[in-house]
C-alpha cells in the first residue's frame, strides 16, 4: 500500500454530506462503525438545503385515510410503474418513522392545531402528505441531521473531492481524492463505501442544481464496475429562469401562470393561442413545456433561449401579495422586479431519477461493499418523481445504506489497496498540468452544457440524440486535452477538468439510454415516439462499463407480487 | 461604444503565511450580476485589469440562493452574503475581502469551524438515544413552533460573529448564533433536558456576559433572526440558573 499520501482508515466511508450521507453516517455510527464523511463543500451546505416543498410521509395527521398503501400507489403511478416496487414499498412504509425520528431530533415542523406535524397537499399525492418547515424544509433537515451527527462525533472531511474508488479484487477497498484548498492528494481505506453525491444537473446549461451536482458518484460507481439504471429519466421543470446569470436555473412556480402570467415569444405573440387556445397559459405543465420548446426550436425564442413570462400587467401589490417569495428572491438575487418586467423562462434541469442500481433492502450496488443512496441511487422514483418524495428517499435509504454498510464492514477483513491503482489515479489527475497546448476546461464545459440543453433536454428526438452522441465523442476527445494554468492550490480550473470527466460519463449514459427508449414515459418525452410502449414498460435500461466501452442492455422489470399488484389495480 | 464594465478590487492571499495583496479586475457587466457571478466570470478568464494573468479567486459558495450560508465576506467593508450582493447597488470599484475574525485559508476563504466547536460546547442538539424507535416526537403547539421557527432559520454564515465587537481572541465570546441555538434547544420539549448544562457552558469563559449589546448582530443577520431577543432570553435563564446554583450548593 502506498504511503506517500495522507491516509485515513474507516469501516464505512461516505461520499457526500447531504441528507442521505448524514443519515447514513448516523446509522452506521449507531451500529458501532468507524465512519468518515467526505464532502466537496462545507458541512451543512449541501444541495439538500435548497429543498423547499417538504418531505412526503403518510403520517395521516391531516387526512386520516392516508397510509403507506396510498403513498405506495401514488409513487408507482407517478413513476409510470417503472419503479423498483420493493423500494417504493419500503419508502412508503418507513418514511413515517423517519419523519418521527427527525421530529425527535428537534426538526421544527409546522404544526396542526392539536400539536402534530402539519401536512400539505402536493401534486400527485392523493392526500395531504407533505410535512414541512415553512418553505425551507431541506435546511431544517440538514441542520437537524448535522446537529445529531456532531453529537455522535462523526469525522467529516470537508472540501475534499473523491476522484476514484479503489478496489481489492472485486470488492471495494476505499477511495482516492484531493483537498480542494491545497490540492494535496489523500487516500481513504474503507471496508464499505456509500455514495451519496446527489444529482447531475451541471451537465445542462439551465439547472436548479448547485455547483456540486456534477454526477461524481454515478461516474465513480460506473468506473468501478457498478451498473447505472434508467439514466434517461431526468426531471426538468418547464419554467426556470434562463437569464440573468444570478438567478439562472431557479424555478419559477406554476403559480405565476395561475395568477394570470402571460407567455410570449420574441415577436410579442401569446403563442399559447396556437397550442391550447382554450386554456392558454393555464394549460397542463407538459403542454406549456412543449409549446415553449417548439417556439425556441422554430427560432421565436427569447435571446437566451426561452420565452417571456409576464405578470407585470397585474397591480404590483397584488403580485407581491400572491407571490411573495418569488418577488423577493428575484429582486434580491438579481434585481429582477417581476411587478415591472417579464421573466425569461425555459426548461431547467431539476432532478435525476436514474442513477446507480442498488438492491432495495440494503442499498448495495453490484460491487460488493459499495452502496448508494439518495439522488445518486435509482429505482424508487421510476420514470418520474413526485414532489416531496426526494427528502423522504434520503432518510429512508440513507438509513438502510448506513445499516447495511456497517454490517458489511463487520463481516469482511481489511482490504488491501493496490499501489498501481493509486499511481494511475494520481497520473490522471496531474495530466491537465502537463498539456503544453490545449483549451480551457471552461470552454469544453460550456459546450457540453449548451449541447445537452439543446439536444438532450426536456423533449428528445432520434436525430438530436444521435447528433448528441457524436458531439459527446468530440467533447470527450477535447476533455482529454484540456490545459490547466497555475498550481494545485485551490484551482477551480483544475477541479472543473476533473468534474468534466464525470459530467461526460453521465451525459453519455443519459443520451444512450434516451436513444434506446423508443417511447414517452414520465419525464422521458420522445417527440418521435409520443405514446407509452407496452414492451418498454416492462424493462429497465442498464448502463455498464465493458473495458473502455459503455454498454447498454435491457433487463426485465421484476414482476410485482400479487398483494402489491392488487393495490395498484384498485 | 465601450461596453459597460464592473470594477472589483479583491484581497488575495495565497496562504496564511504570506502577505495579502489586492488584485483589480474590470469585467463585462451583465444584468442582475452579483459578486459571486462576477467571480465566476473572473475564474473563466483570470486576468487582472492591467492584463496580468492570475489565478481564479478562492471562496466558499454553494446554493447561490442565500440559504446555505457559505459565501459570507466583506463587500465594500460590510459583512454580507456575496450571492445576493448585486453589483449595481455598490460603489465601484467594489472591494471584496475575507471575513476578518476567522483564520484565513486562502483569498476569501476562511475557517469558520469555531462555530461548530461553540455549538458542541453548548450541546446544541436534542439528546436522544438513536438506536431504537421512539415513535412520534413531543407535541408542540403551532404558537410554540412559530416562536422558535425564526431561530431555526440560522444558516451558520457567522456574519453575526464577524460584526460583533466582543467576538475576539481576548473575550473568547461564543457569539450570537450559538446563544440563539441555546434559546432554540432550551425551549424544545426534549432538548430542555440539557438546559442546565447549556446555561453552565454560557457562564464560563467567553459566555453570555461578554455580550456588550452593540446590536450589530441583529442588524446584519441575512435571515433577520431576532438575535438580541434570544440573547436577552438566555441571559435571563442564566441569571435564574446562577441563583439556583447558589441555593443548591
Amino acid at each position: 500500500m502506498s504511503d506517500r499520501f495522507e491516509t485515513h482508515e474507516h469501516d464505512v466511508l461516505i461520499i457526500g454530506a447531504g441528507g442521505a450521507g448524514l443519515r447514513a453516517a448516523i446509522e452506521a455510527l449507531a451500529h458501532g462503525a468507524k465512519v468518515g464523511v467526505v464532502c466537496k463543500s462545507l458541512l451543512g451546505k449541501a444541495h439538500t438545503v435548497m429543498a423547499e416543498g417538504g418531505i412526503a410521509a403518510a403520517m395521516a395527521n391531516v387526512d386520516s385515510a392516508d397510509g403507506w398503501i396510498p403513498h405506495f400507489r401514488d409513487t408507482m403511478r407517478g413513476g409510470k410503474m417503472l419503479n423498483n416496487w420493493r423500494m417504493a414499498q419500503l419508502h412508503a412504509q418507513e418514511s413515517i418513522d423517519r419523519v418521527k425520528e427527525l421530529e425527535q431530533w428537534g426538526a421544527l415542523f409546522d404544526r396542526t392545531s392539536d400539536g402534530n406535524i402539519l401536512q400539505r397537499a402536493f401534486g400527485g399525492h392523493t392526500f395531504k402528505r407533505l410535512c414541512h418547515v415553512g418553505d425551507r424544509t431541506g435546511l431544517e433537515m440538514i441542520r437537524t441531521l448535522q446537529d445529531r451527527g456532531v453529537e455522535m462525533g462523526v469525522d467529516v472531511y470537508m472540501e475534499c473531492t473523491i476522484t476514484k474508488l479503489l478496489k481489492d479484487g472485486d470488492r471495494i477497498a476505499g477511495a482516492f481524492g484531493y483537498w480542494r484548498e491545497q490540492g494535496r492528494f489523500v487516500q481513504f481505506k474503507a471496508k464499505s463505501v456509500i455514495i451519496c453525491t446527489g444529482g447531475i444537473g451541471k451537465s445542462w446549461k439551465i439547472t436548479s442544481n448547485s455547483w456540486e451536482c456534477t454526477g461524481d458518484g454515478m461516474a465513480l460507481a460506473y468506473d468501478a464496475g457498478a451498473e447505472l439504471l434508467d439514466m434517461e429519466f431526468v426531471q426538468f421543470h418547464p419554467t426556470g429562469m434562463v437569464w440573468p446569470p444570478g438567478v439562472q436555473g431557479i424555478l419559477v412556480t406554476e403559480a405565476v401562470r395561475g395568477e394570470g402570467g402571460l407567455l410570449t415569444n420574441k415577436l410579442g405573440e401569446r403563442f399559447m393561442q396556437k397550442y391550447d387556445p382554450k386554456k392558454m397559459e393555464l394549460s397542463t405543465r407538459d403542454v406549456v413545456a412543449r409549446s415553449i420548446y417548439t417556439e425556441v426550436k422554430e427560432g421565436r425564442g427569447s435571446e437566451h433561449g426561452g420565452a417571456f413570462l409576464d405578470i407585470s400587467h397585474k397591480p404590483a401589490e397584488y403580485v407581491k401579495q400572491k407571490l411573495p417569495s418569488m418577488y423577493h428572491q428575484f429582486k434580491e438575487l438579481a434585481d429582477v422586479d417581476i411587478t415591472k418586467q417579464p421573466m425569461e423562462v425555459g426548461p431547467t434541469c431539476h432532478y435525476m431519477m436514474g442513477g446507480i442500481r442498488v438492491e432495495a433492502e440494503t442499498a448495495q450496488t453490484t460491487v460488493p461493499g459499495l452502496f448508494a443512496a439518495g439522488e445518486a441511487a435509482a429505482g424508487l422514483h421510476g420514470a418520474n418523481r413526485l414532489g416531496g418524495n426526494s427528502l423522504s428517499d434520503l432518510v429512508v435509504f440513507g438509513r438502510r445504506a448506513g445499516l447495511a454498510a456497517a454490517e458489511h464492514a463487520k463481516k469482511v477483513s481489511a482490504p488491501n489497496i493496490d499501489a498501481s491503482e493509486i499511481e494511475r489515479a494520481e497520473r490522471e489527475m496531474l495530466a491537465p498540468f502537463d498539456q503544453s497546448a490545449g483549451e480551457s476546461p471552461y470552454a469544453v464545459h460550456r459546450d457540453l452544457q449548451d449541447m445537452m440543453q439543446s439536444l438532450v433536454g426536456i423533449f428528445r428526438v432520434e436525430d438530436d440524440l444521435k447528433t448528441a452522441l457524436a458531439e459527446l465523442d468530440k467533447l470527450k476527445e477535447r476533455a482529454t486535452k484540456v490545459r490547466v494554468e497555475g498550481s494545485r492550490m485551490f484551482n477551480p480550473g483544475w477541479h472543473l477538468a476533473r468534474d468534466l470527466q464525470c459530467m461526460l460519463t453521465v451525459s453519455e449514459a443519459v443520451t444512450r439510454s434516451a436513444l434506446a427508449r423508443k417511447e414517452s414515459r414520465g419525464a422521458h418525452s420522445r417527440i418521435d415516439y409520443p405514446g407509452l410502449d407496452e414492451q418498454w414498460g416492462k424493462q429497465n435500461n442498464i448502463t455498464k462499463r465493458e473495458g473502455e466501452t459503455m454498454m447498454l442492455k435491457q433487463v426485465a422489470r421484476p414482476p410485482l407480487p400479487d398483494d402489491l399488484k392488487k393495490i395498484l389495480d384498485e | 461604444m465601450p461596453e459597460k464594465t464592473v470594477k472589483l478590487k479583491i484581497k488575495r492571499q495565497a496562504s496564511p503565511n504570506v502577505e495579502p495583496h489586492w488584485d483589480e479586475f474590470e469585467i463585462p457587466w451583465k444584468s442582475g450580476m452579483n459578486v459571486i457571478s462576477a467571480m465566476m466570470d473572473i475564474a473563466t478568464n483570470p486576468v487582472t485589469k492591467d492584463g496580468q494573468q492570475t489565478t481564479p479567486i478562492a471562496y466558499d459558495s454553494n446554493c447561490l440562493e442565500e440559504i446555505c450560508g457559505s459565501c459570507a465576506m466583506l463587500i465594500n467593508g460590510k459583512a454580507r452574503m456575496a450571492c445576493s450582493a448585486l453589483v449595481d447597488r455598490f460603489e465601484q470599484p467594489i472591494t471584496v475581502e475575507p471575513l476578518s475574525k476567522f483564520p484565513l485559508v486562502r483569498d476569501l476563504s476562511v475557517d469558520r469551524s469555531v462555530l461548530f466547536e461553540n455549538l458542541k460546547a453548548v450541546k446544541a442538539w436534542v439528546p436522544v438515544d438513536g438506536t431504537y424507535d421512539l415513535g412520534s416526537g413531543p407535541r408542540m403547539t403551532p404558537q410554540q413552533q412559530e416562536q422558535n421557527y425564526p431561530l431555526s432559520n440560522c444558516i451558520s454564515c457567522t456574519i453575526c460573529m464577524e460584526v460583533c465587537p466582543q467576538f475576539n481572541e481576548e473575550t473568547n465570546f461564543v457569539g450570537a448564533a450559538t446563544i440563539s441555538q441555546v434559546a432554540l434547544f432550551n425551549d424544545h420539549p426534549t432538548g430542555a433536558v440539557l438546559k442546565e448544562e447549556r446555561l453552565h457552558a454560557l457562564m464560563g469563559d467567553g459566555g453570555i456576559h461578554e455580550c456588550g449589546y452593540a446590536q450589530n448582530c441583529v442588524e446584519s443577520c441575512p435571515k433577520e433572526i431576532p438575535l438580541t431577543r434570544s440573547i436577552s432570553r438566555v441571559a435571563g435563564q442564566v441569571m435564574v440558573q446562577s441563583i439556583k446554583d447558589i441555593f443548591s450548593s
